[in-house]
């Protein structure tokens, strides 16, 4: 455990006690529902009152796989071109990437492929990605059918969901999957050249060892 | 001016030119394809047209509403010396009251104001944005970031306002990602980072030598401070008031910020109260 206890032995203000620290970034147009997205996730609650991003802000989720605890620091971008310089430089480190569109406006599904370039431009390597097209609750009002997300993300090497913050359709899967593709990822990484994880992105996010140097990962 | 103009008449009805310019109205040749022209008497029944500028009285409206209000309990002396409000409780006085102000005065569709969560005001050091909105998009067309300076606050803008013990994880996860930067920094950082229309506007619930009343320095220039000294802080911005012997009104900021030329640096001393 990576817990940070001073020298009286005290835990350091709020509880730190995790295995792995996982940066995750929400991306994607402006008003395509990623703030909502985040708020169902980590407070299941959804208000349809639009109040855009100012920069970046981040919320704390932890969830537990294979017995091991894992904090998700989940950063939600702004989506307005204006914000891009402050939120690119939040790309470094982050370990995997919900990179989404709004099934009912099709501006924000061509920017898909410019967003993946983003984070080939200003990521790691290893960033897993996830594609979800949200809104999946306004059927009536739908301008890009499920074929063309998934043929997209299957171009893109992106897992990929249709989810709604509203109705709460696949909010958490999408989380879920991400965190078991970053493990996969971290395992592989171990068995293969170790050197890929030392020194990883969520090193400055802990006072003491860094989660991912452990020896292996179980998660 | 105005020699050239043609006055008119003072007795109309006995001047002949003045029925002589009365044309009797002929019809176009009409065009059945052709859609019917509009009377000249419907231009009378347009709606008014919003001007860009015509929010500025309702802003300086719900600035005067916040800052009476707050300076109510920046003043306030307590006989038995029991009350002391936080800095915390002044600030989110000033904000809800010009916020309950400006959804009076229906301000909010051209001029918004977005309250930073606290993980927002530990990375971007600003407690509240304001911005101008676009009309058609309502995308911030000008953007006003405003962190509130105490008297009480210790030098150098570390403790982010907040006490440790009562911190949340993720504020204290906020405060590690921003460490190498104090929150003076962070926030011109973050103005510098949007660019020329975003304006970093320091506002000082009061100043040493007058403590009841609430200042700002507003600018979109304040990178060039950095580059000249090592660090920005609290003198350095109260320096500003030092060189300037004028203080712009809440409306006349703003007319400074909407007229100013794009791309061009700006910087504003103001009295709030």
């Amino acid at each position: 455990m990576a817990a940070t206890q001073d020298a009286k032995g005290k835990a350091e203000g709020a509880d730190q006690n995790f295995d792995y620290m996982f940066k995750l970034l929400i991306i994607g147009n402006s008003s395509v529902g990623k703030t909502s997205f985040l708020f169902r996730y980590a407070d299941d609650a959804f208000t349809s009152a639009f109040v855009s991003t100012v920069g970046i802000d981040f919320k704390v989720k932890t969830v537990y796989k294979n017995d091991k605890r894992i904090k998700l620091q989940i950063w939600d971008t702004a989506g307005q071109e204006r914000y891009r310089t402050i939120t690119t430089a939040y790309y470094r480190g982050a370990m995997g990437f919900i990179l989404m569109y709004d099934i009912t406006n099709e501006e924000s599904f061509g920017a898909v492929q410019d967003w993946s370039t983003q984070i080939k431009t200003y990521s790691w390597d290893n960033a897993q990605v996830v594609l979800a097209g949200n809104k999946c609750d306004m059927e009536e009002e739908r301008v890009v059918s499920v074929d063309s997300g998934r043929l997209l993300a299957e171009q893109l090497g992106f897992e990929f969901f249709e989810t709604s913050a509203k109705d709460n359709i696949n909010v958490k899967q999408t989380f879920e999957r991400l965190v078991d593709l970053i493990c996969d990822k971290m395992s592989d990484s171990l068995d293969g050249d170790p050197a890929v994880t030392a020194g990883a992105p969520t090193a400055k996010l802990t006072d003491s060892a860094p989660p991912l140097q452990q020896p292996g990962c179980n998660c | 001016m105005g020699e050239n103009m043609s006055k008119p008449s003072a007795k109309p009805f006995q001047d002949v030119t003045f029925f002589t310019s009365f044309k009797p109205y002929n019809p176009p040749a009409t065009n059945d394809a052709a859609p019917p022209r509009p009377s000249i008497f419907s231009t009378l029944r347009r709606p008014p047209v919003a001007k860009p500028n015509d929010f500025i009285p309702l802003f300086s409206d719900c600035i005067t509403a916040a800052s009476s209000r707050t300076q109510e309990y920046l003043i306030f002396k307590d006989p038995e010396d029991k009350f002391h409000p936080s800095p915390d409780a002044l600030t989110q006085i000033f904000l809800m009251t010009y916020i309950s102000q400006s959804v009076n005065l229906n301000l909010t569709d051209i001029f918004n104001c977005t309250a930073m969560t606290p993980e927002q005001r530990i990375l971007l050091g600003a407690d509240w944005v304001w911005a101008v909105l676009e009309k058609s998009t309502k995308n911030p067309r000008i953007q006003i970031a405003v962190q509130v300076l105490h008297l009480s606050d210790k030098e150098g803008g570390e403790e982010d306002g907040v006490l440790p013990e009562t911190c949340s994880e993720s504020v204290q996860m906020a405060q590690r990602e921003s460490s190498d930067r104090n929150m003076y920094e962070r926030m011109v950082d973050f103005c510098t980072s949007v660019g020329k229309d975003c304006y970093a506007l320091f506002l000082f619930f009061g100043r040493k030598n007058d403590k009841s009343n609430i200042y700002g320095v507003l600018s979109n220039n304040f990178e060039a401070a950095i580059g000249k000294c090592d660090k920005i802080d609290r003198a350095l911005l109260e320096n500003f008031f030092k060189g300037s012997r004028y203080l712009h009104t809440p409306s006349g900021m703003m007319q400074s910020i909407v007229t100013r030329n794009e791309g061009d640096p700006l910087t504003l001393m103001i009295k709030f109260s």
